[in-house]
């Protein structure tokens, strides 16, 4: 019997780090190396990991990666929680990597989309977070995984900073199976003592280098109140009612909508008349949303876990560490691998918005033209059928008081019945299902699926979906909600009028919410400016928000 | 500020045109002229497929602030940009013309025009212009018998023709969001390219025609928060000032002085136009 080798994971990641061993200065790498450097960390068929985040990107190294030569580096085998980058599709383009597994991809998503649609990506699954993070611990454990951080030491350790987000999750992966990490750097110090903190230890790096560039950051939580409607603040009114006090929601997401903007600028002003402070909205699991800055400053927001940060908020949340969670040395600590678990298993509901429903409720943001994967939506709007501690919201969603009754996560659907352009939300088939066989897909790329949601909110009314009985009941209550749209013309006034009456549906006159009452007047801030105001001068908006 | 006074405090910004209207004068003496019951819409957007307004945008209403007689109108920024057409120019053309023989004949009225506008309608270009001219020249002609007060609260701005008419008024109140400026930063963008004005370099634009920059060059006479009761308080002050017994426009030899002293081939900036204009040029002083 031959001798089976145990080390060979091992052995060639030694192999390969002999090769640039003769450039480093401890652990940091000249920048000019760079290319050198990936030539001999990669090869052909690698599983790669190019960090993307939302507030995050190794972008100095994914753009050295899509500068390679396909002849010597091909056929990789991209792993990416977002495509966020130009360049991130530029290695499918040139042939530098065939192969996609990823979560959200934001602004690529129409070009994404186009890629996929025509083969040149071959596509894996499009995933919500942490399964794509789990995954990276069983069946697509990466070789090289690029990241990056505001500061590195010569020793690898690495400052992430208020934009930790997903690099722990990452970065363990690799460094304990044999793989390879390499930090960039917006800045690289002598020594530790420099660090303001150690988010990742030197140990676990194999390689810094120095960006060009400071990595990019986009401001992608921001909402202008400004550009918040009568109608959204309409239907937030319906929400704070209907759902929110209705059923004692204590911890929660939001979507990154206006229409959840919206809620977060009434419940210092709407839910104080309701007199809710105190029992409603009070543990977050939320990136910093400058909209929420009024709840905070007027006692309504207990804490708040974040995914990544908000450009422009790192003032605000150093100075709230009752709030936030913070590091030693007072800045933001995120971490979406744990703030999705605690989505997922701690938070009584997740309330967001789609751009097209079907008649049994599956909703999906996806459309034939772009792809945009769902980030963390489908991890936070799923009930978690693995928990096992009640909270008043979940229990109270519970069929019976039977004691193997179990209760249910809320999530929440909030829409209006026609998008920009009178497209209508609820369609007959997601265009999800088409792009599922266009590009190949194993599954349709729904976000949240009809069985998970328990409540639509439209400007019609609102349907407690987790009561219906049936599905042809669901689709009752849908269609009773869905305004002038066809499937709302579809449906039977009866049939309608015995589920109000059975407190299935619920209209705003039941409610007891007024269309007149739901003006601009009522968000307690109406403009970013006003925001500033109340943060006390600490938040410092992007400068494309400002407007004084 | 505290909490309690931000929840407290509320925006004029907010409000619609009429219902700033209704906030500013006192209590039962509002009456508006032309209301929208009259149907004066404008009879050139039907034409080009665009819906109009029963009012054209322009509330004209009659009233008191404080206990002074005052004309107020304003311009609804979110009807097309509160541009300025036949009907809606020709509404506050012939307010103030009214105003104009009121104080003729003994009995002051003051304007209070809340400007709000982007300038000329463009889909009904001269007709718009004209009007506009027959404003100017109300309030050149108004303001020496009673104080014409403007009011510019963002975050439109007030732009194009009717950013002349604000410099004519005798007292200009602004926001910080407010903005004021001949030409808007698109049309300067568009005319001069984008190295000399990027239209989305929001700071600098506000460093160069926002409402903070125009008080400090003494363009905007008062600085007021997006605060109703603040807003309100400036204008009732203002309406009760003595007539300026040199308006800023008719001091023409101080203006032209000022802009022979300008070194034009320096980019201007924020900072050097406060040193430019750090002189007050206005007969009554500073009313804030």
């Amino acid at each position: 019997m031959t001798q089976r080798q145990w080390t060979t994971r091992r052995d060639d990641k030694q192999d390969r780090m002999a090769q640039v061993a003769p450039w480093l200065d401890a652990k940091q790498l000249p920048a000019d190396r760079i290319t050198d450097a990936l030539y001999a960390l990669i090869a052909p068929g690698d599983r790669v990991i190019a960090e993307g985040n939302n507030q995050k990107q190794a972008d100095f190294l994914s753009r050295a990666l899509a500068d390679l030569d396909p002849e010597r580096v091909h056929d990789l085998h991209m792993i990416q929680p977002s495509v966020g980058r130009p360049e991130h599709l530029a290695v499918f383009e040139k042939g530098i990597a065939r192969k996609l597994d990823f979560a959200f991809s934001g602004t690529q998503s129409h070009r994404i989309g186009a890629l996929m649609m025509d083969g040149t990506i071959e596509a894996g699954a499009i995933h919500t977070y942490i399964e794509l993070y789990a995954r990276l611990f069983v069946d697509l454990i990466p070789k090289v995984v690029l990241t990056a951080a505001f500061k590195a030491d010569r020793d690898g350790n690495l400052y992430t900073g208020p934009s930790t987000e997903d690099t722990p999750a990452l970065v363990e992966a690799a460094a304990f199976s044999g793989g390879i990490v390499i930090a960039q750097a917006n800045e690289i110090v002598d020594d530790v003592s420099q660090l303001d903190r150690v988010d990742i230890p030197g140990s676990w790096v194999d390689v810094v280098v120095q960006a060009d560039k400071p990595f990019y950051i986009e401001p992608l939580f921001t909402r202008d109140p400004r550009h918040i409607t009568d109608v959204q603040i309409f239907m937030a009114m319906m929400a704070l009612k209907g759902i929110y006090a209705e059923h004692g929601v204590q911890s929660l997401n939001h979507g990154i909508g206006f229409n959840t903007a919206a809620i977060e600028l009434l419940l210092p002003t709407y839910g104080e008349k309701l007199g809710l402070r105190g029992k409603i909205a009070k543990n977050w699991v939320l990136n910093p949303h400058p909209t929420l800055i009024p709840a905070i400053e007027s006692g309504w927001v207990e804490t708040v876990h974040c995914f990544g940060t908000e450009l422009g908020m790192e003032n605000y949340v150093a100075a709230r560490p009752d709030v936030f969670f913070t590091g030693a040395d007072g800045s933001l600590r995120s971490n979406r691998a744990f703030c999705q678990l605690a989505g997922h298993y701690a938070a009584d509901m997740f309330i967001g918005s789609t751009l097209q429903m079907d008649g049994d409720g599956n909703s999906s943001t996806v459309t034939t033209s772009r792809v945009s994967g769902f980030g963390g939506a489908p991890n936070l709007g799923c009930d978690a059928r693995g928990r096992r501690h009640a909270t008043p919201a979940w229990a109270n969603l519970a069929p019976s008081a039977d004691p193997m009754a179990r209760g249910r996560k809320l999530v929440v659907q909030m829409v209006e019945t026609f998008q920009a352009g009178l497209k209508p939300t609820f369609v007959d088939s997601l265009d999800a299902v088409t792009v599922a066989e266009k590009a190949g897909l194993d599954l349709a790329p729904v976000m949240i699926y009809g069985d998970d949601t328990t409540h639509l909110l439209t400007e019609e009314g609102l349907a407690y979906l987790y009561k219906a009985e049936s599905l042809e009941e669901r689709r009752a209550m849908i269609a009773a909600v869905a305004g002038v749209t066809p499937l709302g013309m579809s449906a039977d006034a009866a049939t309608t009028k015995r589920l109000r009456a059975q407190d299935k549906i619920r209209t705003p006159e039941d409610l007891g919410v007024r269309r007149t009452e739901a003006t601009r007047s009522q968000l307690a801030a109406s403009s970013i400016a006003d925001l500033v105001d109340w943060s006390g001068g600490l938040y410092e908006p992007p400068a494309r928000f400002r407007s004084w | 500020m505290e909490s309690a006074e931000l929840l407290q405090r509320e925006s004029f910004v907010e409000k619609n045109a009429r219902q700033r209207v209704q906030h500013l004068v006192d209590a039962g003496t509002l009456r508006e002229l032309l209301d929208p019951f009259e149907r004066l819409s404008s009879p050139w957007l039907g034409l080009q497929d665009i819906v109009t307004q029963a009012d054209d945008g322009v509330v004209i209403a009659r009233g008191k602030i404080d206990g002074v007689a005052v004309v107020v109108a304003a311009i609804e920024p979110a009807f097309q940009g509160g541009s300025m057409g036949e009907v809606g120019g020709a509404k506050i053309a012939g307010a103030l013309e009214l105003a104009l023989e009121d104080a003729r004949a003994g009995k002051p009225v003051v304007p209070v025009l809340l400007l709000e506008t982007g300038g000329v309608r463009l889909q009904e270009a001269n007709c718009g212009l004209a009007a506009i001219a027959e404003i100017h020249a109300a309030i050149v002609a108004l303001r020496a018998h009673v104080p014409v007060i403007g009011v510019i609260s963002g975050p439109v701005g007030c732009f194009g023709g009717m950013s002349i008419a604000a410099g004519l008024c005798s007292t200009l109140i602004a926001t910080r969001e407010a903005r004021l400026g001949l030409n808007g930063p698109q049309v300067i963008e568009q005319e001069a390219g984008v190295d000399e004005f990027d239209s989305r370099d929001r700071p600098m634009i506000w460093s160069l025609t926002g409402g903070a920059q125009r008080h400090a060059c003494h363009l905007v006479d008062k600085l007021c928060d997006d605060d109703a009761a603040e807003i309100r308080t400036a204008i009732a002050r203002a309406v009760a000032q003595p007539v300026a017994d040199l308006p800023r426009t008719q001091a023409v030899d101080a203006h032209l002085a000022q802009l022979r002293s300008l070194d034009t081939s320096r980019r201007a900036d924020a900072e050097w136009a406060r040193q430019v204009m750090a002189h007050d040029i206005h007969g009554a002083g500073d009313p804030s």
